[in-house]
């Protein structure tokens, strides 16, 4: 029996879909043009963000509306407050996507540094890690949820080469000193971004176990 | 202040005629606490309510198996009082049922049955069981007046007063508030949080957002079975049963 509610709470998880299929892309995107120097990508990212802004307020609206007149329980009631939450990290991600791309446009302006493969095994680290906390979202699935959060050490780790390779190379090319900081925050944001993935598969596994597993706490 | 337990249903099987109602109910309620119990209709809630102060022995060809611990002592003992037992075990139904008498009256009742005489102990018991059912300031001008006179809320509230009155030790309450508005309801509840710093409780309610708010314990039934019990917090929040889920999600059947 299909009720009113649960149509509502459909709608609700559809809405969280959507913002998270536009965060990712926003996310994919600014690392493609991060790699390509793409300035004309970058603001397409930046341009984009609005939309994922509104629809953070749309969630917002809804979660409430369904506290307020329908007093969910059990797991209706988690996954509302769960997947307001998640909207929070959502957001995030399109704000580290927003910044990277900010950087773009200056470093797009700028002769390139040279290629660092562990930039690029940071930026796909985390991609893989936003990719399947989504995954884990979408399909109810904390074995998914809990995969995330095993990966967040290698992310931190990739991060913290990324910016001993920079800061030696910094030491020796002086000019080059603005453009190694840019691309810092640009590692930075990655490894912020996979955070956030963390924090979403925390939430799924909070919704699907009714545990909470952040800050390694039992209930 | 450590937990005890007040009340101990332990395998108790219950029959009208050949139809067994609840089958192998095990449940502690415990003293100052409120025990709710949810579930749909017809899973036993009240049957199993009644059996807690023997209200079903009036009910012919129906029959008990196992035991129900009051203090520690099994309630269906032969030696044990019938009378004494509903007078420690008390209870307020569904539906006001104030007698068609004064106000003072029905409080006074039990205590009258008792073999109470003296006018001012009855006067001072009457007083301070219609305090403790927060209806003192809305009666105390008219203690004459028939209570038929009174709201249906502020009738159940009477009716809870008279239940008071022989100062039981448990209240037993079956949907008090069902057949009140959204402001009497709220004032039966907040006579709940109240009452249960001097008894113990067990209500049976279909308002789940009640049973959420006015208990410390839930039990879930159905089909004569209980399927969980917790504290309600944890019921409420992350059932451990997928039948209690659906339940209280709202996606039974
Ligand atoms: N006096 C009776 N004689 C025979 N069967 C009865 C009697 N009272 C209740 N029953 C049956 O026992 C089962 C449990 O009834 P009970 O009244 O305890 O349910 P309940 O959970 O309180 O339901 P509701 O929420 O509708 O009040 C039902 O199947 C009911 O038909
Ligand atoms: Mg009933």
């Amino acid at each position: 029996m299909e009720s009113h509610f649960h149509r509502e709470l459909d709608k609700l998880k559809m809405t969280l879909i959507q913002m998270a299929a536009l965060s990712e892309r926003a996310m994919v995107t600014a690392c493609q043009a991060f790699f390509a120097r793409d300035v004309d990508l970058a603001e397409e990212v930046i341009q984009n963000d609005r939309e994922i802004n509104l629809l953070e307020v749309e969630i917002d609206k809804q979660s409430l509306k369904l506290l307020a007149l329908d007093q969910p329980m059990a797991r209706d009631l988690r996954f509302i407050v769960a997947g307001l939450r998640i909207a929070v990290d959502l957001e995030r991600v399109a704000d580290q996507a927003v910044n990277i791309s900010q950087r773009v446009r200056f470093l797009g302006s700028r002769p390139p540094l040279p290629r660092d493969p562990v930039m690029e095994q940071l930026s796909e680290a985390s991609l893989d890690m936003l990719k399947l906390a989504i995954s884990a979202f979408v399909n109810q699935d904390a074995n998914q949820a809990m995969d995330v959060c095993t990966m967040d050490d290698k992310v931190d780790e990739l991060n913290v080469m990324v910016l001993k390779n920079l800061i030696d190379y910094m030491m020796n090319e002086v000019p080059a000193v603005e453009r190694s900081v840019q691309t810092i925050i640009v590692a930075r944001c990655m490894e912020r971004t996979a955070d956030h993935a963390t924090n979403i598969a925390e939430s799924v596994t909070f919704i699907v176990r009714g545990l909470n597993i952040k800050h390694h706490s039992s209930t | 202040m450590t937990a005890s337990v007040k009340m101990t249903a332990r395998n108790l099987d219950f029959y009208y005629g050949d139809f067994k109602a609840l089958q192998d109910i095990s449940l502690d309620v415990v003293e100052n606490q409120v025990t709710a119990l949810i579930g749909p209709s017809g899973c036993g809630k009240s049957t199993f309510l009644r059996c807690l102060n023997r209200m079903n022995d009036l009910i012919p060809t129906s029959r008990v198996v196992g035991d129900v611990l009051l203090d520690n002592r099994n309630i269906y003992d032969p030696s044990e009082d019938v009378v004494s037992i509903r007078r420690r075990v008390g209870m307020v139904f569904q539906k006001p049922n104030p007698f068609p008498k004064t106000i003072f009256e029905n409080v006074a009742y039990g205590l009258r049955i008792n073999g109470s005489r003296d006018k001012g102990f009855i006067a001072e018991t009457v007083e301070r069981s219609l305090k403790q059912a927060a209806l003192w300031d809305e009666v105390k001008d008219r203690l004459d007046a028939t209570a038929l006179g009174l709201s249906g809320g502020q009738q159940q509230r009477l009716c809870i007063a008279r239940a008071l009155a022989v100062q039981p030790e448990v209240v037993l309450m079956d949907e008090p508030a069902s057949a009140l508005d959204p402001i009497a309801t709220q004032k039966i509840e907040e006579l709940i949080h109240l009452l249960k710093k001097s008894y113990t409780i067990v209500i049976v309610t279909h308002n789940m957002q009640q049973a959420a708010r006015v208990s410390d314990v839930t039990a879930f039934f159905y089909m004569g079975k209980l399927v969980e019990v917790d504290s309600t917090e944890t019921l409420f929040t992350r059932p451990q049963n997928q039948q209690t889920e659906d339940y209280i999600t709202g996606r039974f059947g």
